[in-house]
């Protein structure tokens, strides 16, 4: 086990929504466009590998039988924060990603890893999974919100790129896209994989 | 029981470090929110209102919970902004900014805060939706959308949005006239 391995494993080999097929209800809520996606998803990476951090440093002290409610209080904390901090400082990239923030407590990513990753691995380590596994969920809400945001509204990253010829498909930004392209996806990551 | 002691010192003492540290960040970030929070209020005053040579944001009167804001030219009123909203969007409070003349009548209308669906309700917030409202008063418009029979657009595959906008600026008009006098008080207007 190596940092760098800890590193790329959650992009590819363990992505959290590919593959894992944790946290979705968030990244289905969210992926609408790919600037939501690229939102969510580095504000979520930040809490994870904060999360990680303090996880991985108490897990000794720390008794099973407390420790989700442990994990809970150090992950509500963060998300907690970083809004402060964001509406504070960063109040034009707050106001993009307001409602998303709060979501981040309830994604389950975060609380899985300090359950299956932080509680049992060293602080080094645990930044390395925090980092790949945020990278790769913030990979995964690209590629959904890419997607999404093409069929349904013809533009990426706002740009308009279809041309007003285009009709978009507004199925694709509504809840039922989310669920097509996410199966879809998923299909296609663990054909790949398989190979 | 020397168990449930440990448990409940532990639990105790991250709850208390979590609160301490909250606490800490909450004390910090408080003056610079506020700024942030006043410039958001300021710039979206000066989206609905006329230009003018007071702070709005200081001139202001509260009547039944809503807060008008006065904008004034020389000594002369020439412009009111209020807030009016509605929860009767696709998802959570749709936040309008109305700036209107004194009798009633509407300078410009500026979505400051919607969560309704990008790329459909979201529209309620572009130029082309919020001009429409622009010289319309009470009296020589039919406050609805035009599939409920009234004067205003709405969007193609999103009608919840437009609606509630349209209600929503609608009932604040509707209390201004109802608080005119109490709002304006003894200020002097600008036709």
């Amino acid at each position: 086990m190596s940092f760098n391995s800890e590193l790329i494993k959650g992009v590819w080999k363990e992505n959290p929504l590919f593959v894992i097929v944790l946290g979705t209800c968030p990244a289905l809520a969210v992926s609408t466009s790919m600037e939501n996606g690229i939102g969510m998803g580095l504000a979520a990476t930040f809490v994870l590998v904060c999360s990680n951090i303090v996880v991985s440093m108490i897990r000794k002290f720390v008794p099973s039988t407390v420790r989700i409610a442990v994990y809970i209080v150090i992950i509500a904390s963060f998300v907690t924060i970083v809004d402060l901090v964001m509406s504070a400082y960063f109040r034009t990239l707050y106001n993009a990603l307001g409602i998303f923030i709060p979501l981040i407590v309830v994604n389950c990513i975060i609380l899985g890893r300090a359950e299956a990753f932080a509680s049992r691995n060293s602080i080094t380590m645990s930044i390395a999974d925090g980092i790949g596994m945020g990278g790769g969920f913030t990979l995964a809400l690209l590629m959904i919100g890419s997607v999404r945001e093409l069929l349904g509204n013809g533009s990426l990253f706002g740009y308009n790129l279809l041309g007003s010829s285009y009709i978009p498909i507004l199925v694709m930004i509504l809840p039922p896209g989310a669920f097509l392209t996410y199966g879809a996806l998923t299909a296609v990551v663990n054909s790949l994989k398989k190979r | 029981m020397k168990e449930i002691i440990r448990l409940v010192g532990v639990l105790t003492t991250v709850c208390v470090l979590a609160g301490l540290s909250l606490a800490y960040v909450n004390e910090k970030t408080k003056e610079p929110r506020a700024y942030q929070d006043r410039l958001k209020l300021l710039s979206s005053l000066n989206m609905v209102l006329p230009q003018h040579d007071n702070q709005p944001d200081k001139d202001s009167v509260t009547v039944d919970g809503t807060t008008y804001y006065i904008s004034k030219m020389g000594s002369g009123v020439n412009g009111i902004a209020f807030e009016a909203s509605s929860d009767k969007g696709y998802s959570g409070m749709i936040r309008v900014m109305v700036g209107i003349k004194s009798g009633g009548e509407i300078l410009s209308v500026g979505i400051i805060d919607q969560k309704e669906t990008p790329g459909l309700g979201s529209k309620i917030a572009e130029g082309w939706f919020t001009d429409q409202y622009k010289g319309k008063s009470l009296d020589n418009a039919q406050w609805k959308v035009k599939k409920d029979g009234g004067d205003f657009d709405q969007i193609s595959g999103a009608t919840i949005s437009p609606r509630a906008v349209t209600a929503a600026v609608k009932s604040g008009l509707e209390a201004y006239l109802k608080n005119k006098e109490q709002i304006l008080g003894g200020s002097n207007v600008v036709q």
